[in-house]
């Protein structure tokens, strides 16, 4: 995306607050008027102070009214504005989330696939917060910054123009000196975000292989590699926090060259009876804030960057291709013909058109027959399901389920039709219960036990510490796999639909829980179209046919005592 | 975080110098008045020239002379801050290296990773804050006010009522918000929870076509994320108008009284403007002091989950004096378990059960089973990742517990059933067990002709200095795997353990693999464990496990004769291999 457009888009993120961010500037600039005329009343309440017996109380009283005016006003400008910039921020912030979180649901799986959970992640949650503060503090302070300075401009040559001269000489320096330490600490934080990032990856990749490292013994000289990292970071480090740390003393330095400046040009032009003292003190004041707006725009210009960069991260995600929907009416009419039988048509997939990953794929099963899928790993089961349960498209090919073409279903009826326990399991971090009635959060606590019961996951259920309202940790952490998979079955159990995508564990889970998953597999395909990835011999001795897969392609299909006559790969794979 | 001081030991120096001229930075900056003063009463006045002038040169050394100090203060307490991180780090990484299985299990690595890298730098920032303005902000404060004082007691009292009232607004402020920050964090990490759940349940919230629920119940927790942050910056925003508008009423009093004092004769309008000036340097250092809270709160959080780390128990101990490969090579038995049981930490059951069989010198020793018949674990037990629940297992005559853990796992070979390679040189990924007493590139050949890997990399140009990528992702399955069987040789010890680690070869591949082994027999005991009867079917002896338990142990032909269940798993052709 180009940067022109991100920044149109950017406006029409704005748009809907554009009334709020009008009345904030509008306090903004009140607030930097108010904030730049107190030193002003200040210098002119000194100026009537002259001497013993030479003080104009009436002047002064008056000045002091209005400078209590002038503090009301700072005050309350400054607070609205505050509020009003992060009700706005916030907001953009909340509404951006919830649209990622809706596209989420609505892209191809294949595409949050590819593009890594921890990228989108990381697209929903830091960037979202860094646009915004980048955005909108951004503005606020750019708009204060650059109001500030022009107002001090001016405001000083009102009163004296040859001391303003004096600050405006100066000026320069404190540019030179605010981009010369950006510059500066720039290069040094990229070095150091550079080896922030090796050594980020070199923890990663020995904490993920701790066992390795240490069936191998291998932790002195893991320890000496990472300490060679972590010293060299910390050389970089110090640059980098050493240079960056600059900025507020040198600006200090800055400051009181302009203030001794204009201190020593203010004294020269007083004794020259050109100045009043009252005058000075007034720009004694702005000297000692001047280079502050200086400094903040040229730290707005980085975060206005990065935020535009973040900008263009969530927009891409946002213009996502969605997941094709040709039909978006749910028809229960049509849903309820489904009974099991299946046609498969010459289907093929790919995701790189230069590499076939599925192809010619076509068989017909009755209703309430067991399908076993066997094959090598990567010979394309998982595309088949993803097809099946079309969280893919295919490339061409048909999928008929008793008679209804696949793509004149909505996805929603095709889905309800369909139930699948994957062996990678997911449960949320709710209840039990509310796992088991995932989906179908009408369901009664007596449907969710005797589902449980079915999936003979009761028993284990009713000896957790809070039975059917234990929490459950972030990805069922406090049950074991086998245990995870019971309640996968038994959130299928719930409501049983006519087709079913089991797939066997493999994962090393213990017997009996394993042979409980076995016996609840068994209630679940009774008179039920079942595909299962299978593993086990008696499963596949026992299906009603067996497609065998290799490399994207149905090599053999037919049942157990067919494909051992026929003497081929299942064969081979059978007597290996 | 008390914990965590030691670590400040070797910088008390610079932890000394950073503040001190931190401060003496302040007291540069407090003069900075005074001397203004001096001009605006003795020069523009007196109409005096070369005082104004003199003090413009004052003026400037102040400033020159606060610079330095400042730089100096700042490198120091950066040098402090980031000595200090470096040494946690690496104790910390020290610290996870020695964690047992049982605790990396439980705190979860990336939580640990979080550690190693957000929490140390969190910590890090504080420390070095902390060294900057800990003393400064107040210093300059309260040193504001004896400033006032020595121009004027009278009119410094306004002084002594303003710092309180605004101490005590932004320590309120600071303080209420805090909590209310620490909510909204977690309530954000509820949200990035959401998040991730969305992303790895894609596909089973399609299947059951939750999204709406999914939506509803983002949107709640991204609704309270909005409120809570809304009433918390409402609070926060009241901190700036309320310090401007007390500070600036405090100065509307000096103009006043100085009216006052000015035309009794008490003060000059030059210390009226000095006065003033006291005000604002207090202004500033206040908004500071109050940030420097916020850092030092969230530092304090990360500060007590590092140590927490740093103190946890390691759930294996190390106390075993021996050194495993130094161990005598004249018993007969290599390897032997002796009744031996085991459940893994927090399992109720015993997963294996009364193990008993001895490994010779030279022999081979296959074990066959189901899918969670206890295989691996017993690997692990060899390893000792765990301890054993009852029973020994004993390495050439000694208990295992009796060796250092180091030379225990140094001295017996591993391939473990995940084939994981680092990413680096070919060569360094093979010396992985080896980096004391370097390898030469001969054994590190030998080790791939061994392991079938040699055509592989000779086919790469590099040869050994070939790089692997990270997770080894420039190579397919099965040459990884040969790798990870190259790099268990090169350790060149007298025991290695296949974990079934050939799933990803071929037939005949797996067949010459055993073979070239079996030509090390002399020097070389090895275990086979795999779901193949075919990997084990030549061995010298073959336990079959079932259920954690032995079901057999004794050659192929033994057991055909002898042992239902691997007659079962012969007959089923070994059941559920790599389908």
């Amino acid at each position: 995306m180009k940067n022109r457009d991100i920044y149109k888009r950017i406006l029409l993120l704005i748009k809907p607050h554009l009334f709020s961010i009008i009345l904030s500037l509008i306090f903004a600039a009140t607030n930097v008027v108010a904030t730049l005329y107190i030193p002003i009343l200040t210098g002119r309440a000194v100026d009537f102070m002259i001497d013993k017996g030479q003080v104009d109380f009436v002047s002064i009283k008056k000045i002091i009214v209005l400078l209590l005016i002038t503090l009301l006003v700072n005050g309350i400008t400054n607070f609205l504005m505050t509020l009003i910039n992060n009700r706005v921020t916030f907001s953009i912030v909340k509404d951006v989330r919830s649209r990622l979180l809706v596209k989420m649901h609505k892209v191809p799986v294949a595409y949050l696939d590819s593009m890594g959970h921890g990228d989108i992640l990381s697209r929903v949650i830091s960037d979202v917060e860094r646009l915004s503060d980048g955005l909108l503090l951004g503005f606020s302070q750019l708009f204060t910054g650059v109001l500030t300075i022009i107002g001090t401009l001016i405001f000083m040559f009102v009163t004296n123009g040859i001391i303003s001269l004096v600050v405006v000489v100066l000026t320069p320096l404190s540019l030179f000196a605010a981009s010369f330490i950006s510059k500066k600490t720039y290069g040094h934080f990229k070095a150091q975000a550079k080896l922030q990032g090796e050594m980020t990856g070199f923890i990663n990749e020995t904490v993920n292989a701790l066992r390795l490292v240490k069936a191998f013994g291998a932790e002195e000289s893991e320890e000496k590699a990472f300490n060679e990292i972590s010293d060299r970071y910390a050389k970089t480090n110090l640059k980098a926090v050493f240079y960056s740390s600059t900025t507020n003393p040198v600006t200090r330095f800055v400051n009181g060259l302009v203030y001794a400046s204009v201190g020593v040009f203010g004294a020269l032009l007083g004794i020259k009876g050109k100045l009043t003292i009252g005058t000075l003190s007034c720009f004694l004041s702005y000297a000692n804030q001047y280079t502050k707006p200086f400094n903040e725009i040229s730290g707005v210009v980085t975060e206005f960057q990065n935020a535009v960069a973040c900008a263009g991260r969530i927009f891409e995600f946002l213009d996502a291709k969605e997941a094709l929907d040709t039909v978006t009416q749910s028809n229960e009419s049509l849903a309820e013909k489904i009974k099991g039988n299946i046609e498969i048509k010459d289907l093929a997939f790919s995701y790189d058109k230069s590499k076939k990953l599925l192809y010619d794929i076509s068989f017909k099963v009755s209703s309430g027959s067991h399908i076993a899928i066997v094959g090598p790993t990567g010979c394309g089961k998982t595309t088949f399901i993803n097809l099946l349960m079309r969280f893919f498209e295919p490339d061409s090919g048909e999928i008929i389920f008793d008679g209804i073409k696949s793509n004149e279903l909505s996805k929603k009826d095709l889905r309800s039709n369909i139930g699948m326990v994957l062996q990678e399991t997911w449960l949320k971090s709710a209840t039990v219960a509310e796992n088991i009635a995932y989906g179908h959060s009408e369901a009664t606590r007596e449907e969710i036990i005797e589902a449980a019961k079915k999936a003979h996951a009761h028993s284990f259920i009713k000896r957790l510490e809070n039975g059917y309202d234990t929490m459950l940790t972030q990805d069922g952490g406090n049950l074991s796999a086998g245990q995870k998979q019971l309640l996968c079955i038994a959130r299928v159990m719930l409501n049983l639909p006519p087709i079913l995508i089991l797939d066997e564990a493999t994962s090393s889970i213990d017997t009996l829980t394993e042979a409980r998953i076995t016996k609840a597999f068994e209630t679940l395909m009774e008179g039920r179209t079942s595909f299962i990835v299978a593993h086990r011999l008696s499963t596949i001795k026992n299906a009603d046919l067996i497609l065998v897969m290799k490399d994207g392609n149905i090599i053999e299909q037919g049942t157990h005592e067919e494909l051992l006559d026929n003497k081929g790969f299942y064969y081979s794979m059978i007597n290996a | 975080m008390k914990k965590l001081f030691k670590y400040l030991k070797n910088y008390k120096k610079e932890c000394v110098i950073a503040p001190s001229f931190k401060m003496l930075e302040a007291l540069f900056e407090l003069f900075v008045p005074l001397v203004m003063t001096k001009i605006i009463d003795e020069g523009i006045k007196a109409l005096n020239t070369s005082v104004v002038i003199k003090n413009g040169i004052i003026l400037f050394l102040l400033g020159f002379v606060g610079l330095t100090c400042s730089l100096i203060a700042q490198y120091f307490a950066a040098r402090a801050a980031i000595g200090f991180a470096n040494g946690v780090r690496k104790d910390l990484y020290k610290k996870i290296l020695s964690f047992a299985h049982e605790n990396t299990d439980k705190i979860g690595s990336s939580s640990l990773i979080t550690r190693m890298t957000n929490d140390i730098n969190s910590v890090q920032n504080g420390v070095n804050m902390v060294l900057r303005l800990a003393l400064r902000s107040p210093f300059i404060v309260f040193g504001a006010m004896i400033m006032a004082f020595t121009i004027n007691v009278k009119a410094a009292i306004i002084f002594t009522l303003v710092i309180p009232i605004l101490f005590v607004i932004v320590s309120y402020i600071t303080f209420t918000t805090i909590p209310r920050y620490k909510n909204i964090q977690k309530t954000l990490d509820k949200l990035t929870l959401h998040v991730r759940e969305n992303l790895s349940g894609a596909r089973v919230i399609r299947a059951f076509d939750a999204s709406d629920e999914e939506e509803k119940e983002f949107n709640e927790d991204n609704d309270l994320f909005y409120r809570m942050n809304i009433v918390t910056s409402r609070i926060s925003a009241v901190l700036n108008p309320a310090t401007i508008i007390i500070v600036n009423l405090a100065l509307v009093v000096v103009i006043y009284q100085g009216g006052n004092f000015v035309n009794n004769g008490i003060l000059t309008n030059g210390q009226v403007i000095a006065l003033i000036n006291y005000m604002s340097q207090i202004l500033i250092e206040l908004v500071k002091l109050t940030n420097l809270f916020v850092t030092i709160n969230k530092a304090l959080a990360s500060a007590g989950r590092i140590s927490d780390t740093l103190s946890t128990e390691v759930a294996l101990s190390d106390d075993g004096k021996l050194n495993a490969e130094e161990a005598s090579d004249l018993g007969d038995t290599v390897l032997e378990f002796r009744d031996v049981s085991f459940a893994y930490p927090g399992a109720g059951d015993n997963c294996l059960e009364n193990i008993s069989f001895k490994l010779h010198k030279g022999e081979t020793v296959g074990i066959i089973g189901a899918t969670g018949s206890g295989k691996s674990s017993l690997s692990h037990l060899m390893m000792r990742f765990y301890d054993t629940g009852s029973g020994s297992v004993i390495y050439k005559g000694n208990d295992v517990k009796d060796y250092t853990l180091t030379s225990l796992r140094k001295a017996i070979s591993i391939v473990p059933q995940k084939a994981q390679l680092f990413s680096g040189s070919v060569r360094d990924n093979l010396t992985l067990g080896c980096k004391d007493n370097p390898v030469s590139d001969e054994r590190i050949w030998e080790a791939l002709s061994l392991s079938e890997a040699r055509e592989i990399i000779e086919k790469k140009g590099e040869g050994l200095d070939y790089m692997i990528t990270e997770a080894g992702s420039n190579l397919s399955g099965g040459q990884k795997q040969r790798l990870t069987i190259a790099r268990a040789l090169c350790e060149d010890s007298s025991l290695l353990i296949l974990d079934d680690s050939s799933s990803a070869l071929d037939y005949a591949t797996d067949a010459r693999l055993r073979a070239n082994l079996k030509s090390l027999k002399d020097r070389l005991s090895v275990i086979i464990i795999a779901q193949r009867v075919v990997s084990v079917k030549d061995a010298d002896h073959i336990l079959v496990l079932e259920d954690g338990r032995m079901a057999g142990f004794g050659t192929h032909d033994e057991l055909l004769a002898t042992c239902d269940v691997y007659k079962e798993i012969v007959a089923s052709q070994s059941g559920k291999e790599a389908m």
